[in-house]
């Protein structure tokens, strides 16, 4: 019933669309864009069968750290959508891709503390654990767990940290101050 | 830089540069200052300066003393370059890139300003141009991937495909076998794919293909190979390795409906119409059992079948394919499988069908010819599934009481709520669906969707504040409404601005409908940052895509939607004596809305003092808590007064005109705003050419039957030509006429007559005719008015449910009564039409239906009184009351912020 496929440049807007109808942390079009010609792997959409875009999965790499690690920047189902088992699919589809091409070692998320539905899906659909808890994460105060689970990482071939580091270039420091105020929110994944 | 300056003043000259670069204008200003001390007209301190003011927001200032500086040393590249970088600042890219070619030819290799002009360039699709620049950066650096790169994809973009291979060819050329190191697999898998779909555009798959095969150990993005390998293999014509790859694709992502596009394609079994041959279904329906197999777990597998599969066998698919989600409860059945309803019968079998398990259910507890029990919920969802079906085939009466049932049933599914909404709205009575959505929102406070969808509601209903008010629940505490903006909401820009509009507010309308433009503008300039980062990035395949997908941007549907709106706009003001004072205006206005009016202008005030005094706590805008973005400077026109001020609306429209015909040239839409726009500047040659692409698109429309009508009547009208250009006009039209087929041989009058013949049944085209022979005949007004009176609404549903499904649609009701009133000036007429289609539609709000809000026993009725205003949201409950708990909650959320909402609600 919907179509589960990789994201293009051409689905950025429905995309955003989505993440405004169902979720209270939004990006401007430019953090989209950033994700997609940055990680274009990591960014999945779930199409319905009349060719709206119903949900999506937006991801990263994080390149500073020391360890190659993926994270989940936002991940959204219509709210009508819900009990197709989506949210579960998408974030499949994500992961997998960090871990084949970017040969992650782990994958990190934040999430409400108050969304028990979204953190049941994180914890025991899809194996993710609590790292922390990082206290008034959301700009309305709450906390946030910060969970991470476990890829394979490295196999056949090294993956290191080292990519071009792009001083000055706006893209990237812009990308970053819309980071530090906006958070992952997983809410409206299937309940 | 600087050189003329002495040792101290050229040191101090370097930390200018060297501040401006790291953000730290302070010192870079302090610095400058020093030097114009001693060396008031040294000119590149001058232009450091003013660009160092410009980062600081002092424009004016800046533009001054840059210009300055390019006066006082003319032949200083710095001078040139900076002046194009305040250019470039402030989007106005055609003037920096003069000035960076200024800056070049004093001197031309330098390779910051090179780069620089590349850029723009780019962003200005000066193709040739970014290949000359490129070529020269490559020549002077040659030993940098990213000038290869850069020359590359500057040839691809100038369509030469092919060159471009040659380039990267090249560029390998110059790598170690061992290529590429560890950190730099991502890069180079890109670059290597990059190359492939580059062979690809350029037509040598074969080529494509041995690349790809010999280079596969060095890609790391698997599925990237397999799918461009698959592609590959397609337009080879090597159809039985391309069934295989895209099986295995299958077996990874059963999901994905291209692959199973593809491999029909493969088989020869796919046809773009969806129409096929009943040897190709069959054949299409044992490839589908025997994937269905493979792949138990996909829905696609059992989904696309439907679409090809008839009758009987349609039915026992569908029914299959039904049941386990009804079991289940999956609230998108309905519109997973609305497309069906596009087709002659298959509307009719599910209905059959869907009413045989409600039936059974009911009965056996059982879905028929089963003795397994359902769970009770089975039947709630089959109730919510016939409820969407009869909304759809337009029996609303049906709808409702299937919806009113399953509410019955499990009063606690919000989804019930907001399908109940939808209906309403259907059918005529937008207060209704508004209370309706708000009672599904206040279910869960803390999802935004039913908040987003109550928030749309109350707009179509015209209830402005309250969804304001609403709509920030889930916005950043502090910016409220400008945060929708600053995220680009532009579903929201897009439906307040309708709701203005309707209420006769152009001002804000136009400001709402000008927002979604501006956003588009913002998402084209976004642009500019990633033409040198995907040069890093290796990105190359994705930053093509995004080039492409930024020349059709304004193809996409909210820019289409915004710009027919603010078109319409600029016709009504051009269309209402202008009358500047505000009085004037007032004076129109019922009394309620001055209330309302003056009531804004006040807390306007309120909010400009509030704004003033915030940017006086932080003086030169200030940075917000995140640093991220400077406060933004007041909007000195909030409500768009000085947007309906404009002195030729008829100007403003045709700038927005020209961006549909360039992206949507499909759309009758576009033609019919040229038609009225080009009628409106007396420029009937492109109002002409209008017309004519009306009737290549739909001749039969009505719309286009009135432009054609209407356009023959004004220029016959107009009297005899004598200028030249009259003259001249006059004769293309002549010679035209008869290219009209409509026309050939016949009068106006006639051509009315006949398009009224092939279509006597239908109301909408009925209307056109009777307005048409109105216009071509006042002294005909009775006629054609009953030529309206006497349409007959044909009941077209010949299912037994009751409440019979009818032809009319409630809009064209809604047009036509607002034609009998407001163009034939017609009141008694008008009401006649009124209580007539309040019979069709009870529940509609606009005929005042015996069942609609309207009415003094509706439920909704108390809640529409106290929207009005919108002074204290409520919670209008149509059957449910809320529990004491809700209530409690719900004051403690009005008076307090956000935070709870997510605290206290998780119902």
């Amino acid at each position: 019933m919907v179509c589960i496929r990789r994201a293009t440049v051409d689905d950025l807007l429905a995309m955003q669309a989505c993440n405004l109808m169902c979720l209270p942390e939004n990006y401007q079009m430019k953090y989209y864009l950033y994700h997609i010609l940055s990680w274009p792997q990591l960014l999945y959409v779930a199409e319905d069968y009349n060719g709206r875009i119903v949900g999506y999965v937006l991801a990263k790499m994080e390149e500073e750290s020391n360890e190659c690690h993926g994270h989940i920047t936002s991940l959204a189902v219509l709210r009508t959508h819900r009990k197709l088992g989506l949210a579960t699919k998408l974030m499949t589809a994500a992961q997998a891709a960090m871990e084949q091409v970017y040969e992650a070692e782990y994958v990190s998320l934040h999430v409400r503390r108050s969304n028990r539905a979204a953190f049941n899906l994180y914890t025991e659909t899809l194996g993710y654990k609590i790292n922390d808890v990082e206290a008034k994460y959301y700009a309305d105060g709450e906390d946030a767990y910060d969970m991470r689970k476990h890829l394979k990482g490295k196999q056949n071939h090294h993956h290191g940290h080292s990519h071009h580091h792009h001083g000055g270039g706006c893209c990237s420091g812009d990308a970053k101050a819309v980071e530090t105020t906006q958070a992952v929110d997983a809410k409206a994944v299937s309940k | 830089m600087g050189a003329s300056l002495p040792p101290k003043e050229a040191n101090l000259f370097k930390l200018i540069v060297k501040s401006y670069e790291t953000k730290q204008y302070k010192k870079g200003l302090k610095a400058a200052d020093a030097i114009l001390k001693k060396f008031p007209d040294h000119g590149e301190t001058l232009s450091m300066k003013g660009l160092t003011l410009n980062c600081m927001d002092r424009k004016t200032e800046a533009y001054e003393l840059v210009r300055l500086g390019v006066k006082n040393d003319i032949k200083s590249h710095v001078c040139w370059h900076v002046l194009g970088l305040l250019y470039r600042s402030d989007r106005e890219y055609r003037e920096a890139i003069k000035c960076y070619r200024n800056a070049l030819r004093i001197d031309p290799d330098n390779l910051e300003i090179l780069r620089d002009l590349s850029l723009l360039q780019a962003q200005m699709r000066d193709l040739s141009g970014f290949v000359e620049t490129r070529q020269q950066l490559l020549t002077l650096k040659p030993n940098h991937r990213m000038n290869w790169i850069g020359f590359a994809v500057s040839q691809h973009l100038n369509a030469n495909a092919s060159k471009a291979v040659e380039i990267l060819e090249a560029y390998e050329g110059t790598l170690e076998d061992d290529y590429p190191p560890e950190n730099e697999l991502c890069e180079h898998t890109e670059m290597i794919l990059y190359k492939v779909s580059l062979l690809e555009e350029s037509g040598s798959f074969d080529k494509a293909l041995e690349e790809l095969h010999k280079k596969e150990p060095k890609i790391v993005d698997k599925l990237s190979y397999k799918e461009q390998e698959v592609s590959l293999l397609s337009k080879l014509g090597r159809l039985e390795e391309a069934n295989k790859l895209y099986r295995v694709l299958l077996s990874m992502n059963p999901d994905n409906y291209r692959y199973y596009e593809g491999l029909q394609k493969c088989l020869g079994l796919y046809s773009e119409s969806g129409q096929y041959s009943s040897d190709q279904i069959e054949k299409l329906n044992a490839l589908y059992q025997s994937l269905s197999e493979q792949y138990t777990w996909s829905s696609a597998v059992k989904r696309i079948p439907l679409d090809f599969l008839q009758d009987e066998n349609f039915k026992d698919a569908v029914a299959n394919y039904i049941k386990p989600l009804l079991t289940k409860g999956v609230p998108s059945l309905f519109s997973d499988l609305s497309s069906l309803y596009d087709h002659p019968r298959k509307p009719d079998i599910l209905e059959q069908l869907v009413v045989e398990m409600e039936h059974s259910i009911r009965t056996t507890g059982s879905y028929p010819g089963s003795d397994v029990k359902e769970p009770p919920s089975t039947l709630l969802w089959t109730l919510f599934f016939l409820a969407q079906h009869y909304d759809r085939r337009g029996q609303y009466d049906v709808a409702v009481c299937k919806i009113d049932e399953a509410i019955a049933h499990t009063p606690t599914v919000i989804d019930l709520y907001s399908v109940k909404s939808r209906i309403m709205k259907h059918a005529g009575d937008l207060t209704a669906a508004a209370a309706l959505a708000d009672e599904a929102r206040g279910m869960d406070l803390a999802d935004r969707y039913i908040n987003s969808e109550c928030v749309k509601r109350m707009l179509q209903a015209d209830q402005v504040p309250l969804a304001e008010k609403t709509a920030v629940l889930f916005t950043k505490e502090g910016d409220q409404l400008n945060n929708l903006h600053d995220m680009q909401c532009m579903w929201y820009d897009l439906a307040s601005g309708d709701s203005f509009f309707r209420q006769g507010d152009l001002g804000r309308a136009l400001k709402k409908f000008l927002a979604v433009e501006k956003h588009y503008a913002d998402i084209s300039e976004d642009q500019f940052d990633f033409h040198s980062y995907c040069l890093r990035k290796m990105t190359l395949r994705s930053y093509v895509d995004m080039l492409k997908f930024q020349d059709r941007l304004h193809s996409f549907p909210y820019f289409h939607k915004a710009a027919i709106r603010a078109i319409r706009c600029y016709l009504k003001l051009h269309d209402s004596p202008k009358s500047t004072a505000e009085e004037d205006e007032m004076s129109k206005l019922a009394p309620a809305q001055k209330k309302k009016i003056k009531k804004q202008k006040k807390a306007e005030a309120r909010a400009k003092k509030e704004a003033e005094s915030k940017s006086e706590e932080s003086p030169a805008g200030g940075a917000s808590k995140s640093g991220k973005r400077n406060v933004k400077p007041v909007d000195p026109d909030p409500h768009g007064q000085k947007l309906i001020q404009v002195e030729e609306p008829m100007a403003e429209a045709s700038k927005y005109l020209r961006l549909l015909q360039k992206h949507s040239p499909n759309s009758l839409e576009t033609h019919l705003l040229s038609f009225e726009v080009n009628m409106r500047k007396q420029k009937f040659l492109l109002a002409f050419q209008a017309v004519k692409q009306l009737l290549k698109l739909d001749a039969e429309n009505p719309d286009s039957h009135r432009s054609l009508v209407k356009f023959f009547i004004k220029t016959g009208s107009v009297s005899a030509p004598t200028t030249a250009a009259e003259k001249l006009r006059w004769s293309v039209l002549e010679a035209e006429r008869p290219s009209i087929s409509q026309l050939q041989n016949k009068s106006l009058m006639e051509a009315n007559k006949e398009f009224l013949g092939r279509h006597e049944d239908s109301l909408v085209h009925r209307a056109a005719y009777a307005e048409m022979l109105y216009m071509l005949d006042p002294s005909k007004k009775t006629e054609a008015i009953k030529i309206i009176e006497d349409s007959t609404n044909k009941v077209v549903q010949t299912n037994n449910a009751p409440g019979p499904a009818r032809e009319w649609k409630l809009k064209d009701c809604i047009a036509i009564h607002k034609l009998l009133d407001s163009v034939f000036l017609e009141s008694e007429a008008a009401s006649r039409w009124k209580s007539r289609c309040a019979e069709y539609f009870p529940c509609s709000t606009h005929f005042e239906g015996k069942r609609s809000s309207l009415m003094p026993d509706s439920v909704y009725n108390s809640s529409r009184k106290s929207n009005e205003n919108g002074d204290s949201p409520n919670h209008p409950m149509g059957q449910t009351e809320l529990s004491d708990g809700q209530l409690q909650a719900l004051k403690k959320l009005w008076s307090c912020n956000m935070p709870n909402v997510y605290n206290c609600f998780s119902i």
